[in-house]
């Protein structure tokens, strides 16, 4: 069957994944290297989606901040959300998986879904236009924006966060046609993988979609202090922003584009060469 | 500078009301056909990942919520017509992010958003929702639940979820002119008139054209149009049977009318 599937994920799944294998570019970059001995500590993750629950289990108190959009007659507002809650549980979710890779960080909610927003494109725009400002370390989206109106704003966010030092990691969209920022080459996109380990990731080297991490059933964190088992590349993106964070925190100097290339070069798909066996 | 066309005179503005209430028959008889390509995209749907159940959420500017329009598979039926918040749920979760998502085990979570799942007497173990999404932004959300040969949806699911979103959106936006009588007599009497004619006075002859369309003493022709229009989706002897069933009434009917018509003019003598 040949369809036009968007299949951010297939070079990720199955018998596709043996594609992915090369040699390593920088042989002595590894994971011990990268990210070893490393919780995150120092570092701040925004997470821009539906809230984070501050008393979830999963997130372990690391909640630093909660911050919400407000859509009114103006500009966009970011305000403070002190209830902390997460209309959905998508948020806390995202919450979950990078607390569970990088217990020290620091994290810090941008809600843009709610009873008072509904999640426009715009909201999304202010919100990661707040985490550039605050100079987050790492933001993590687990949503895009299809509008072609804010194909501009965005890649604008996308080209503002690369040169503050602001790593985006963005969850690739599985619908068909463009969904931004997630496509642009600034920010780190994810698409899912379908084997069951927090800490097996690929790279892509034919973009758009570079990076693929667990995606597929994964035991998550939900609204309520519940849990939930899902999939989508909305929980493989949270996978690449911990480990990011704990790459962060151990090598403070690296920039975006440097933490992209120790990402593939820690990857899985990375080989060692016939030299170190 | 030409002169700007006047608006019609009485004879004009009647044939207008009439013009304006045949369109919208014809859009209510023939107006299953955006619907009747849904509905094969859900059977389709339900056949292809052998789901349970499968659904399409259309947002509704109006109400600003997320109104189930059409469903497939023995457990799908009772979602139709229902509507919920779109800052609700998994479906309202999709549509307001455009985020595709799989949920295993939701029955067993009593936190999942049950609104709709109660309603319905029906409530999921696995789910996928897709966005809908035409050229410009996120219109509605497609739901599969239960896949029966599996306990979860994969990522090839997903995006083969993805790709029946999408034949509904474009079915969609083909549609979405017609599903709207002003907006169809609109489409075709602009280009017509031309740049001369003033943009209010165009608003004004579609007004007229649509003016009668909701008033009560139409409503049993409207019940009828509906209750036709529904006769496409049954089966061929059905129609025939319920054809029959009409004749019979409306003939009984125009007898008794023209009895009491006879009566008034014996009592006139």
């Amino acid at each position: 069957m040949d369809l036009d599937l968007p299949a951010w994920s297939e070079p990720f799944s199955g018998e596709r994944r043996a594609q992915l294998l090369r040699p390593r570019a920088f042989p002595g970059i590894d994971r011990e290297w990268a990210w070893g001995g490393s919780t995150g500590a120092g570092m701040t993750v925004a997470i821009i989606d539906s809230g984070v629950e501050r008393d979830h289990p999963a997130v372990g108190g690391m909640l630093r901040r909660s911050v919400r959009v407000e859509l009114g007659e103006d500009e966009p507002a970011v305000v403070d959300d002190p209830e902390a809650l997460d209309v959905v549980g998508h948020g806390t979710a995202c919450a979950g998986i990078i607390h569970g890779l990088a217990p020290d960080a620091e994290l810090v909610s941008v809600r843009v879904l709610g009873p008072d927003n509904k999640g426009k494109g715009i909201a999304f725009a202010a919100a990661l236009d707040w985490a550039i400002e605050q100079g987050a370390h790492v933001v993590n989206l687990s949503l895009s924006s299809k509008s072609d109106a804010l194909f501009g704003t965005f890649h604008d966010l996308a080209d503002q966060a690369y040169f503050a030092n602001v790593l985006l990691v963005s969850a690739a969209n599985n619908v068909p046609g463009p969904s931004y920022p997630s496509l642009f080459a600034a920010v780190v996109s994810v698409a899912a993988h379908d084997l069951a380990d927090a800490w097996t990731f690929f790279y892509n080297p034919d973009p758009p979609v570079e990076f693929g991490a667990y995606g597929l059933d994964v035991d998550v964190a939900w609204r309520d202090g519940g849990r939930i088992v899902a999939t989508g590349n909305s929980f493989a993106a949270p996978h690449i922003a911990g480990i990011a964070a704990l790459i962060r925190a151990k090598h403070p100097e690296a920039t975006p584009f440097e933490i992209k290339s120790i990402l593939a070069a820690t990857s899985n798909g990375a080989v060692r060469d016939n030299h170190r066996g | 500078m030409t002169a700007r066309t006047p608006l019609p005179g009485r004879a004009a503005r009647q044939l207008l009301i009439e013009l304006g209430t045949r369109v919208e028959a014809a859009r209510r008889l023939e107006g299953g056909a955006g619907q009747a390509v849904l509905r094969s995209i859900v059977e389709a749907t339900v056949n292809l990942f052998q789901a349970h159940a499968a659904s399409i959420a259309l947002y509704d500017p109006t109400t600003d919520r997320l109104v189930y329009r059409v469903a497939a598979g023995e457990q799908g039926q009772g979602v139709i017509g229902l509507s919920i918040r779109t800052d609700q749920g998994i479906a309202g979760y999709v549509y307001t992010t455009g985020q595709a998502l799989a949920l295993s085990d939701v029955a067993n979570d009593a936190r999942f958003g049950r609104a709709v799942a109660e309603k319905t007497a029906y409530i999921p173990n696995t789910i996928v929702a897709v966005p809908l999404v035409d050229e410009e932004r996120t219109i509605g959300v497609l739901s599969v639940l239960d896949k029966r040969d599996s306990a979860s949806f994969s990522l090839r699911d997903m995006e083969l979820a993805g790709v029946f979103a999408r034949q509904a959106a474009i079915a969609i936006t083909a549609s979405r002119v017609e599903r709207d009588t002003a907006a169809l007599l609109a489409a075709v009497l602009e280009p017509l008139a031309g740049p001369n004619v003033d943009p209010d006075a165009m608003e004004d002859l579609v007004r007229t054209a649509t003016s009668e369309l909701g008033r009560d003493d139409q409503s049993g022709l409207w019940r009828l149009v509906d209750l036709a229009a529904r006769l496409r989706s049954v089966q061929p002897e059905q129609v025939g049977l319920v054809a029959d069933l009409l004749t019979v009434l409306v003939e009984h009917s125009e007898r008794n009318s023209r009895r009491r018509h006879r009566g008034r003019s014996r009592s006139a003598d």
